[in-house]
């Protein structure tokens, strides 16, 4: 079965035309895939991989808006005809997504109307994120908002244990390296994570749920009444 | 103040996407615009309600809010006549997690949005604009967000002006500071401190619900890199839409 539910929730006979152009990679953690300003030379379809789309402040990494997963595509713009990206595209969890040059889905998407039915709604649902994403960076307290990252990438990858550094996830909240440490210990102390040299595991998925804010809560429900994804992996 | 024209004087090319559009294109769509009064606060539509129409701005200007269960709300884009408000109805999206209210009163044009889906899928310039358009207003709606996170209320509020002031055709704005920080999702005081600041900095005027821009170019001196990504942004993707009638 295709990992990626965007493509898999495509008609059979659009997939057929479009698998000759999906080639299999393998995402390394850290790895850049798009950087604002730049063209997008390739989109992304992740399987197991998560990637984050981040804005960039002064060269540097400043605030998560966007994680994409097997429910979605990375390069969106390109699905509305634009061919450079305005964010920086960053791969949060390694592991296997399938790749397409821009030439060819842009051609794909000149073809086939049921491509561009199923990118634009996927667009309309990462402004839903978007949207979700500054509100929640706006009134919600740091520890609230981690575990719901936490939660938005254990959909993603499909799994409860992942790989973090306190620098990374800084950048992700948008907050100081002192600040996610405070938050962690607290989601520790709590038992709902288990948190030792980067590495995160999901103790209490129930618990981390009830200690998200609300903001995760709503963007899944969305997600998930435009199109069944993201069973959790719990 | 510049009194918002009478209806019977404006016309949907009022609107720049709409004045951008093909001739067949457009003459496709007239038949099915109707005039409407747009008055300060009020919802074109409700988060995750229903939206049975499409708006394209003229002489007004549209605020994305999103609002919390406690009723707290920030805002995530404004839209005035370079756009328009309801995009996800022809993204295929059925609603939308925000609100979108009037933010200066004015005028514009609504349409039935099962009628646009119908010309959005069958006419590929008026689909690519559209898609243009989209991609600008997400470029606008992320700089929000990181503007909300890291940068100083005073600077916010320049950003806001300038947003305001880009899609008004005069330098006052009828504004409540309540509405100010209902809008940056900040408390009243937090505002009335940044408006005083740059009151007396001489850049602004602020007096009875009303805010005069003073001195535009140090507003935009002061103001944090937002404002000139999201309008560097829009200049690009909009480069081929038409300018203000």
């Amino acid at each position: 079965m295709q990992a990626n539910r965007l493509l898999a929730s495509l008609p059979r006979e659009t997939y057929r035309q479009l698998a000759p152009g999906l080639v299999p990679v393998a995402l390394v953690f850290g790895e850049v895939l798009h950087e604002p300003g730049a063209p997008i030379r390739d989109v992304y379809f992740p399987g197991r991989s998560v990637v984050s789309l981040l804005t960039v402040v002064d060269g540097h990494s400043a605030l998560e808006v966007g994680l994409v997963g097997r429910e979605g595509m990375v390069g969106i713009p390109l699905a509305l005809g634009i061919g450079v990206s305005p964010v920086r595209a960053l791969v949060q969890g390694a592991g296997s997504a399938l790749r397409m040059s821009a030439a060819r889905l842009r051609k794909s998407l000149q073809a086939s109307p049921a491509l561009r039915l199923g990118l634009h709604r996927y667009a309309a649902a990462l402004m839903a994120q978007i949207t979700q994403t500054a509100a929640c960076n706006r009134f919600h307290r740091v520890e609230a908002r981690l575990a719901r990252w936490l939660l938005m990438t254990r959909d993603r990858v499909g799994a409860g244990e992942f790989h973090l550094t306190q620098e990374f996830l800084a950048h992700m909240l948008g907050v100081r390296r002192e600040g996610v440490t405070g938050a962690a210990s607290a989601l520790q102390r709590r038992r709902l994570i288990g948190y030792r040299r980067g590495d995160i595991r999901i103790v209490d998925h129930a618990g981390l749920e009830a200690a998200a804010c609300g903001c995760y809560a709503l963007v899944r429900q969305r997600a998930d009444a435009g199109r069944g994804w993201a069973q959790a992996a719990s | 103040m510049v009194k918002p024209r009478s209806a019977s004087r404006l016309h949907p090319r009022d609107n720049r996407l709409l004045a951008s559009l093909a001739d067949a294109d457009y003459q496709a769509l007239v038949p099915h615009l109707e005039a409407m009064a747009m008055p300060l606060g009020l919802a074109v539509y409700e988060s995750g309600g229903p939206q049975g129409f499409v708006v394209f701005p003229t002489d007004s200007i549209v605020s994305l809010l999103y609002v919390l269960e406690n009723g707290a709300s920030t805002e995530i884009a404004v839209t005035g006549n370079e756009g328009l408000v309801g995009i996800s109805l022809f993204m295929g999206g059925e609603t939308t997690p925000s609100r979108a209210v009037v933010q200066s009163a004015g005028h514009g044009y609504r349409v039935r949005a099962a009628v646009l889906k119908k010309q959005f899928e069958s006419r590929g310039e008026l689909q690519h604009l559209l898609l243009r358009f989209t991609q600008a207003l997400i470029t606008q709606m992320t700089q929000t967000a990181v503007c909300n996170r890291h940068h100083a209320v005073d600077q916010q509020l320049c950003r806001w002006l300038l947003l305001m002031l880009d899609r008004l055709s005069s330098s006052e704005l009828r504004m409540t500071q309540e509405l100010i920080a209902s809008m940056l999702g900040v408390r009243r005081e937090g505002v009335t401190e940044a408006a005083g600041k740059l009151q007396a900095q001489g850049l602004i005027e602020y007096r009875r619900g009303r805010i005069v821009v003073l001195d535009r170019p140090r507003l935009e001196s002061r103001v944090c890199e937002c404002y000139a990504v999201v309008k560097r942004e829009y200049d690009r993707l909009l480069a081929a839409i038409a300018p203000a009638r």
